[in-house]
């Protein structure tokens, strides 16, 4: 609970970065993660929408503890990005898949 | 019905949080001014825990399995918070008050029995 | 982070459940008090009574006559909503939707006539329901604030378990007569940890309430952005129908509802007619949920015009969307019945103990030492504390006050009642700026203590039907009073703690313009800067 004294202005830039990277990237994987599972659950599409949405906070929520869990903000980064773009390219691949 | 599952909910709740609270050392020795025996914390271990499991299956079989679970948390929540503020005030009366609760827990549960067994 | 897992949770857990914990406070507040909304607006409806229930063809010519007020004053409406009268309530409640983004048409009817009901304007317990997830704001602003703040609590729920060292050790550990941090974080770790399951339960469920506004990109890609259609598919709503665009004269509902109430045997709830007016306009008819977790209301569309039964929606949910409306039932607790109630009722003041009990020790971890000045974000959060912690109850206070002393017929009442609770809690988050941090913790409390008296005052001396002055009148007012007198006791106990409580000797310098304890109790309750320990504000 104690915090520094003094705190660096490289310090604060490591905090704003993880908010910034815990929201914005905890949303985006979150989001793109919803799109994919609802194309891609063996179930009806009902089904899968609404379990893909049922999930989708916990993704997120999963996220935001990694990127504060991190020691190093970059780590964090590329996980995080990496992980997207894996998203994207699935969620890509399912929607053209969906209209040949 | 509901009331009775719920007050028999409530008094196992209380009676095995108090019996787990009471194999705790600390909690041991503020209620009884003495360490517990290695025996007796197994004791008040095996019962808390398996009146907490008696608990869950009066909920399930009284109010069905959708909202048992839920009834069962909601009463070892409350039957929680009355026993920290019991400990915390008066823990001279936490032993007794745990077989007070079982006894009232005993009421319903054998008069459920009663009257599904005639 | 730097150091441990542990420790970066800790941080994590500390600064999140700062920033968000005052509107968390409301939000929490505001939806314990929830539990018992339909309690408080007929409270603030004492000119309504309860009825016997309608039957059959008395249900049917009541909604006839909303149905001719509606033709009269809503023609161009896209749709109608005709909430029928129950028991507890014994109106025609009435709303219509034009086009979107307008506001919708309300109006409340007496099922006799077919008149506008003579009662008090007032919002009454749908204001602090609406509180809850849109804090009053713009709704599509508000409900993203508290989703942005539900999702920021979730991530602090997580995190303070991982912070937790011993949560089984001190599982039942509340040492009040300790340092006053000691006997705080207890606080903190005993309202979170007794009730872990209620907060997870009620803050994942929350989010998934409104989850389709926060996360709508499965909808988006599966159904191309049509709620309607994935709704329907689920087996939510009735399967929407277009309008076509030629005028028909709408079928007599009356039999329809006669027809509804003969095919599912729960109580009809409401009426909804989609495109009135219209040769495709659809009579949907919205029945309670059966006793049971789920949030799911059965339902039977009608053609608007033929009157064909055209659709009959029961319980067939498939697990997902199944587990959807079981969340929304759990977080709306429509299912508990008095008993269940109370625990849930319970566990929300929890909820707002724990919140507040977290804010309170940000202040407590960084107080000054004896020679260093209080620096200014500090003093920004012990105002803040107050104003929430003791404002919004005060606020709650004066909102029901203003409901009892407002004359009935005032114009825009139940705006001047709205403007009261913002007025009030304004003040008393102001107050707090200017007065030392002892002094305002224990006259915002004495305050709140003193207007729920004042409210069961009003309450009692306006109303000729109270119990305490007719035999046979409602209970309900003998109720609310209990609890009103309940809550001022405890906020009386709490500001007389404050005002007991003797400072340790460093901080009596700063503070000796404040009434000294008499004497150090070794067995004295809650030796703390701030009050209130075990329980939180809230209304019932």
């Amino acid at each position: 609970m104690a915090f520094p004294a003094k705190i660096t202005l490289a310090e604060r830039a490591s905090v704003a970065g993880r908010v910034v990277l815990a929201a914005g990237g905890g949303y985006g994987v979150a989001a793109l993660a919803t799109a994919l599972l609802s194309l891609t659950l063996p179930l009806t599409r009902a089904e899968a929408v609404a379990a893909a949405t049922l999930l989708s906070f916990a993704v997120m929520a999963g996220i935001v503890v990694f990127v504060f869990a991190q020691r190093s903000l970059l780590r964090a980064t590329v996980a995080v990005t990496g992980l997207a773009g894996l998203l994207c390219l699935g969620l890509w691949l399912a929607m053209r898949g969906l209209t040949p | 019905m509901t009331p009775s599952i719920l007050a028999a909910n409530l008094g196992l709740s209380f009676a095995a949080l108090a019996a787990l609270c009471l194999s705790l050392n600390r909690h041991h020795a503020e209620v009884f001014d003495r360490k517990a025996e290695r025996a007796a914390v197994l004791r008040l271990r095996a019962f808390g825990w398996a009146a907490i499991a008696a608990s869950l299956v009066v909920a399930g079989i009284g109010e069905g399995w959708a909202f048992g679970p839920v009834q069962w948390f909601g009463a070892l929540t409350g039957a929680a918070l009355g026993l920290v503020l019991l400990l915390s005030y008066r823990p001279r009366y936490v032993a007794p008050a745990a077989l007070v609760a079982l006894g009232l827990a005993a009421v319903p549960l054998s008069l459920a029995v009663f009257t599904v067994s005639p | 982070m730097k150091g441990s897992f542990r420790q970066s949770m800790a941080w994590l857990h500390t600064w999140s459940g700062l920033i968000v914990g005052w509107v968390l406070f409301a939000i929490f507040v505001t939806g314990t008090a929830s539990y018992y909304r339909p309690d408080i607006t007929r409270w603030m409806r004492p000119e309504l009574t309860r009825a016997a229930p309608l039957d059959a063809p008395a249900l049917g010519a009541a909604a006839e006559r909303a149905v001719t007020y509606l033709k009269e004053h809503a023609p161009k409406a896209r749709g109608w909503f005709i909430g029928l009268p129950q028991p507890d309530k014994p109106v025609l409640d009435l709303f219509w939707r034009t086009r979107p983004g307008e506001p919708p048409g309300h109006a409340m009817l007496d099922p006799r006539t077919g008149t506008e009901a003579a009662m008090r304007d007032t919002r009454g317990g749908d204001f602090l329901y609406r509180f809850h997830f849109e804090l009053h704001m713009p709704p599509l602003w508000g409900r993203w604030v508290v989703g942005i703040c539900a999702m920021i609590m979730l991530v602090a729920l997580i995190s303070g378990i991982v912070t937790h060292k011993r949560i089984f050790a001190d599982f039942f550990t509340f040492r009040r007569d300790k340092a006053p941090r000691r006997s705080w974080l207890d606080a903190h770790n005993v309202t979170g940890v007794l009730a872990l399951p209620f907060h997870l339960m009620i803050t994942y469920t929350g989010i998934i309430t409104l989850a389709l506004m926060y996360m709508p990109w499965g909808v988006t890609t599966a159904y191309k952005g049509d709620n309607q259609a994935f709704f329907a598919e689920a087996g939510w709503v009735t399967t929407p129908r277009a309008p076509a665009n030629r005028p028909a004269a709408l079928a007599p509902v009356g039999p329809l509802v006669e027809r509804a109430l003969a095919t599912v045997p729960e109580t009809l709830e409401r009426l909804s007619v989609v495109n009135p007016g219209d040769a495709n306009a659809t009579v949907i008819a919205v029945f309670e949920e059966p006793h049971g977790l789920s949030h799911q209301h059965p339902q039977i569309a009608f053609d608007g015009v033929s009157g064909e039964m055209l659709e009959v929606l029961g319980d067939g949910l498939k697990p997902a969307a199944k587990t959807f409306t079981v969340m929304t039932g759990l977080h709306e607790a429509h299912f508990a019945g008095t008993a269940l109630r109370l625990l849930f009722f319970l566990c929300g003041l929890m909820g707002c103990a724990m919140v507040a009990t977290g804010i309170v020790l940000w202040s407590l971890a960084r107080l000054p030492k004896a020679n260093e000045r209080a620096f200014f974000g500090l003093r920004l959060v012990q105002a803040l504390n107050i104003g929430s912690i003791a404002g919004l109850p005060a606020a709650v206070a004066v909102f029901f006050l203003a409901n009892r002393l407002l004359p009935v017929d005032l114009a825009g009442r139940a705006e001047w009642e709205i403007d009261a609770f913002f007025g009030a809690w304004i003040v008393a988050a102001l107050v707090p700026l200017v007065r030392p941090q002892r002094r305002a913790w224990c006259e915002g409390l004495a305050a709140v203590s003193l207007l729920c008296l004042a409210v069961v005052a009003a309450d009692i001396l306006t109303i000729p039907g109270h119990p305490l002055r007719l035999m046979g009148g409602d209970p309900l007012f003998a109720w609310f009073d209990a609890a009103m007198l309940l809550l001022a006791g405890l906020f009386a106990l709490a500001a007389r703690k404050v005002l007991r409580y003797e400072a340790p000797r460093k901080e009596g310098k700063r503070e000796r313009d404040m009434a000294q304890g008499p004497r150090p109790e070794p067995m004295a309750p809650s030796p703390t800067r701030a009050p209130v320990r075990h329980r939180e504000p809230t209304h019932a």
